[in-house]
């Protein structure tokens, strides 16, 4: 039993999917340990607040264990849920605020005018979120988070992609001022010594 | 290239994740409903199976079995005798032309399956509970 949990614990995702898929249960919550956190983390990054983020969280592991014959193994096992999870946030979000992305626009009221960086800022992405309104939150999080593409996150959505991707713009503009100076220089330091 | 150098960043800070503290309550509640799930899903084949055999017992009662149980205590009674002498063959093919006729054979056979699905649902309901 000892030495079947430690197996477990030291398999690669691919072969507890594997097991998975035969029906061991055990080594689903094997990958339900290594990556809740990625997946509550992303539906927090959203919008969700702790309590629902957690809920959707479950409901995603849950469909996951469904569906987890169509995991090909073609990108991480993490990313694949937090797909899932995403597409679950979204659909509850429709539902609760019954209004189409597009009616906001360019009126929108920024959260917070973003403060000066200092070229060591940390990079702290939840705060930065903070700065940006739900939409751009919300599609910024389905495209860099969930890794849906734009064309994607719209069908999601059920909004124009030119909607989409205006809300993405803005959004990074507002994530650059915050986080961009350290991001950009450590970028510029792995050019210069490749 | 530094947009470039951002939105991998951006990924890459998405990926990572801050320590949960409850993960492990959160792993418990995942599995517990996968548990519940499957004890439910279980249950429903298990009662859907009973409910089967029940109606399937009920259908072969109401086909003759009863009446059919007095030529096959003949058609048995042959064979034994059979069985007694020089050539037992010949008394299973008394047994397959003069007694039991194809139907009763069917009887048989769906008896000893019955008692095999019994069998199975009893050592699962044992495993299970």
């Amino acid at each position: 039993m000892v030495q079947a949990l430690a197996s477990r614990a030291a398999a690669h995702d691919l072969d507890l999917v594997a097991l998975a898929m035969t029906g061991d249960r055990a080594a689903f919550g094997e990958l339900v340990r290594r990556h809740s956190a990625s997946v509550r983390a992303l539906l927090r990054r959203m919008g969700a607040d702790p309590a629902t983020a957690d809920d959707i969280a479950q409901d995603a592991f849950l469909a996951a264990y469904e569906q987890i014959a169509d995991f090909r193994g073609e990108g991480a096992f993490a990313a694949w849920v937090r797909r899932i999870a995403a597409r679950l946030y979204v659909r509850r979000w429709r539902k609760a605020t019954r209004e189409a992305l597009a009616l906001e626009g360019s009126g929108e009221t920024d959260a917070a005018e973003p403060p000066a960086v200092g070229a060591d800022a940390r990079l702290d992405l939840d705060e930065a979120l903070k700065a940006l309104t739900p939409s751009e939150r919300l599609c910024v999080s389905l495209c860099y988070g969930a890794g849906l593409s734009h064309a994607e996150a719209a069908a999601a959505l059920n909004a124009p992609l030119g909607t989409v991707k205006s809300h993405v713009k803005r959004g990074l503009d507002k994530l650059k001022a915050r986080l961009g100076a350290s991001s950009a220089e450590g970028g510029q330091e792995q050019e210069s010594h490749g | 290239m530094a947009e470039r150098w951002f939105e991998a960043d951006l990924e890459r800070s998405f990926a990572e994740a801050p320590y949960y503290p409850d993960v492990e309550l959160f792993t418990a509640r995942v599995t517990g409903r996968l548990d519940r799930g499957w004890a439910f899903r279980r249950l429903l084949i298990g009662s859907l199976g009973l409910v089967g055999g029940l109606v399937g017992g009920l259908e072969l009662v109401r086909s003759g079995l009863i009446g059919r149980l007095d030529t096959l205590s003949t058609a048995a009674r042959l064979v034994l005798e059979n069985l007694g002498g020089p050539d037992a063959a010949r008394g299973v093919h008394e047994l397959m032309t003069s007694g039991a006729t194809l139907d009763q054979r069917m009887l048989w056979m769906s008896g000893a399956l019955a008692l095999l699905a019994a069998g199975l649902l009893a050592t699962r309901s044992l495993r299970e509970f």
